[in-house]
């Protein structure tokens, strides 16, 4: 297993946001994590990435103990992630956005920038190399996070809702790229609300509802689960189809 | 590019020669140091965007070193500058450890307010001259007291610290360092997350910062020969640094010497108008400047000029445009 989350709670005060969660992904994956709004997922997300320490459980990265390690420490091991609101470094130029990224292995100006204009041709940023970050729409800012991350050479990509706020070409676009990054090799955690993203991409996926884990499995296996439908619409609505109705 | 770095450097090198009065010379030492304080404060605060209020610390650990080394001890004062900066290291590990687990204004009113207490704890401690301070060398004994009649010998000694400053701070900024600092000026949160040791960059920044800004009070007491808390340790002395930055441009290599260079000629002459009652006038200047930076141009005048420039390109771009159409 690359990554062993096991029993993962997080409370915030008295409010307890996520409650025993584990996800098991191996080398090569892509697992999918749904839910509805205050869900969990985000909560759980961040602990993977070391942004918060979980109250509670167990996170093994590649056979390292990362529960309580710095986000810095889990960049370093391997695990990239990007943010649900872009956090781009706005007045930075777009390269040296993703150089900051590359300097996490090239410790040298040159390789730094010679590993970052790679990387932005991937991801296809590469005519608007010298502008500055805050010169990008949406989709840049989410395609520059994914280019800046990726300079760290992650071995584990955590996609935080990567793909909300897009145009429907430019989701095609970006399953494109997501495609790409998996064929060289990077496992990928993605967290999305688009059901279309999460059934084209995902093998595996783990749904969320108020801080707990109520199913998990294949795409279209768990769409069809009453628990999933019951989270997402409601049980007067699961209950009664007409109720909706004036 | 360039020609116009190398025609600005020439400036500097020849202004003594071409200014014929200590007051202009005494002038010229004023702006560059006021520069190398604003360009070592430029490091935490510009590149780092860790707004620091009390960087008079250092400055004035820096400033009264060596005059407690001439006064206790007998020795020529430049003898305490590496102590200073010794100390100032230890200072801003002390100060930096629990500081920078605020954010924002949080750290900087708490570097206010660590400064202010330094600035009354020297003013009651009669050891450093209480709250008259301390003297140096009235006459020069030997060379290596640095104490010139002159203002120029000053001016060069300052022009070559200067001049490594912003070698090194050039060098920094293009390196890891200078990409990671500007990574957490713009976001701390992401960051980390690209795998930067935050706490450890910013305690670099702060180190580097506060052993230049040291080494800048050690300049002003050489040349001064007198310091008291107020001069040494007062909130104006960190306000000055912050001033001058941003009206240049913080987090730019050339922004504090521009802001230098516009500051300190309008303050001598504020200052020599108004006489004794001047030094008041000083505090209303620099709270008209951050009024006028803060709501019209938080970048400093270097973006300004940039940004002029490419509207300058733009339009002269639109007028070939036209001719050829």
């Amino acid at each position: 297993m690359l990554l062993s989350a096991r029993q993962v709670s997080r409370s915030f005060g008295s409010f307890v946001a996520l409650a025993n969660a584990s996800l098991d992904v191996g080398e090569g994956e892509i697992v999918g994590l749904i839910g509805p709004n205050g869900a969990g997922k985000s909560t759980f997300f961040n602990c993977v990435a070391g942004d918060i320490p979980p109250t509670t459980g167990r996170i093994v990265f590649s056979d390292i103990d990362v529960t309580r390690a710095s986000a810095a420490t889990h960049a370093r091991l391997g695990i990239g992630r990007t943010f649900q609101v872009p956090a781009t470094f706005e007045e930075m130029s777009i390269l040296d956005n993703v150089m900051v990224g590359a300097f996490l292995r090239h410790h040298h100006r040159g390789e730094a920038r010679a590993a970052a204009r790679e990387i932005i041709e991937f991801t296809g940023l590469k005519a608007l190399a010298e502008s500055p970050a805050k010169s990008l729409g949406t989709p840049g800012r989410k395609r520059l996070e994914i280019a800046r991350v990726l300079a760290t050479e992650p071995r584990l990509l955590l996609l935080d809702e990567a793909l909300a706020g897009l145009t429907p070409t430019e989701i095609q676009e970006a399953i494109a790229l997501v495609r790409r990054i998996h064929a060289k090799g990077v496992t990928i955690v993605i967290v999305e609300h688009i059901m279309e993203v999460i059934l084209t991409l995902a093998e595996r996926v783990l749904v969320f509802n108020q801080g707990l884990t109520i199913a998990s499995g294949k795409p279209r296996d768990v769409v069809n689960d009453p628990a999933v439908i019951e989270a997402y619409l409601g049980r007067r609505h699961a209950r009664d189809p007409g109720a909706h109705a004036p | 590019m360039i020609f116009i770095g190398i025609l600005v450097a020439g400036l500097f090198v020849l202004y003594p020669w071409v200014i014929a009065d200590d007051f202009y010379g005494r002038m010229g030492a004023d702006v560059l140091l006021a520069a190398i304080g604003a360009s070592a404060w430029n490091i935490l605060g510009g590149y780092a965007g860790q707004i620091s209020v009390g960087h008079a610390v250092f400055f004035g650990v820096g400033a009264y070193l060596p005059l407690l080394a001439f006064t206790h001890l007998g020795l020529p004062p430049v003898a305490g500058v590496p102590l200073a900066v010794v100390i100032s290291l230890g200072v801003a590990i002390v100060i930096g450890l629990p500081t920078f687990r605020l954010h924002g204004h949080y750290f900087s009113m708490a570097t206010i307010a660590v400064a202010e207490l330094i600035r009354i704890a020297i003013s009651n401690w009669d050891y450093v001259g209480a709250a008259t301070g301390l003297m140096g060398p009235a006459v020069s004994r030997t060379w290596l007291d640095l104490s010139f009649r002159s203002p120029i010998p000053y001016y060069y000694l300052f022009l070559v610290v200067l001049a490594c400053l912003l070698l090194l701070t050039w060098h920094l900024q293009r390196s890891r360092m200078g990409y990671y600092w500007r990574a957490i000026r713009a976001g701390e949160r992401p960051a980390r997350s690209l795998g930067v040791p935050v706490a450890r960059y910013k305690l670099y920044a702060l180190l580097l910062s506060a052993a230049f800004t040291s080494l800048a009070g050690s300049l002003y007491s050489l040349m001064v020969g007198f310091i008291d808390p107020e001069s040494g340790f007062g909130i104006l002395r960190s306000v000055e640094m912050i001033i001058i930055a941003a009206l240049g441009g913080a987090g730019t290599l050339f922004g504090p010497l521009l802001g230098a260079v516009i500051l300190i000629p309008l303050q001598t002459t504020t200052n020599s108008l108004f006489g004794g009652g001047g030094s008041g006038l000083t505090y209303i200047l620099y709270g008209g400047i951050i009024v006028i930076l803060a709501r019209f141009e938080p970048g400093g005048l270097l973006d300004l000029a940039r940004r002029i420039a490419q509207w300058w390109s733009r339009r002269r771009e639109g007028v070939a445009v036209r001719h050829a159409a």
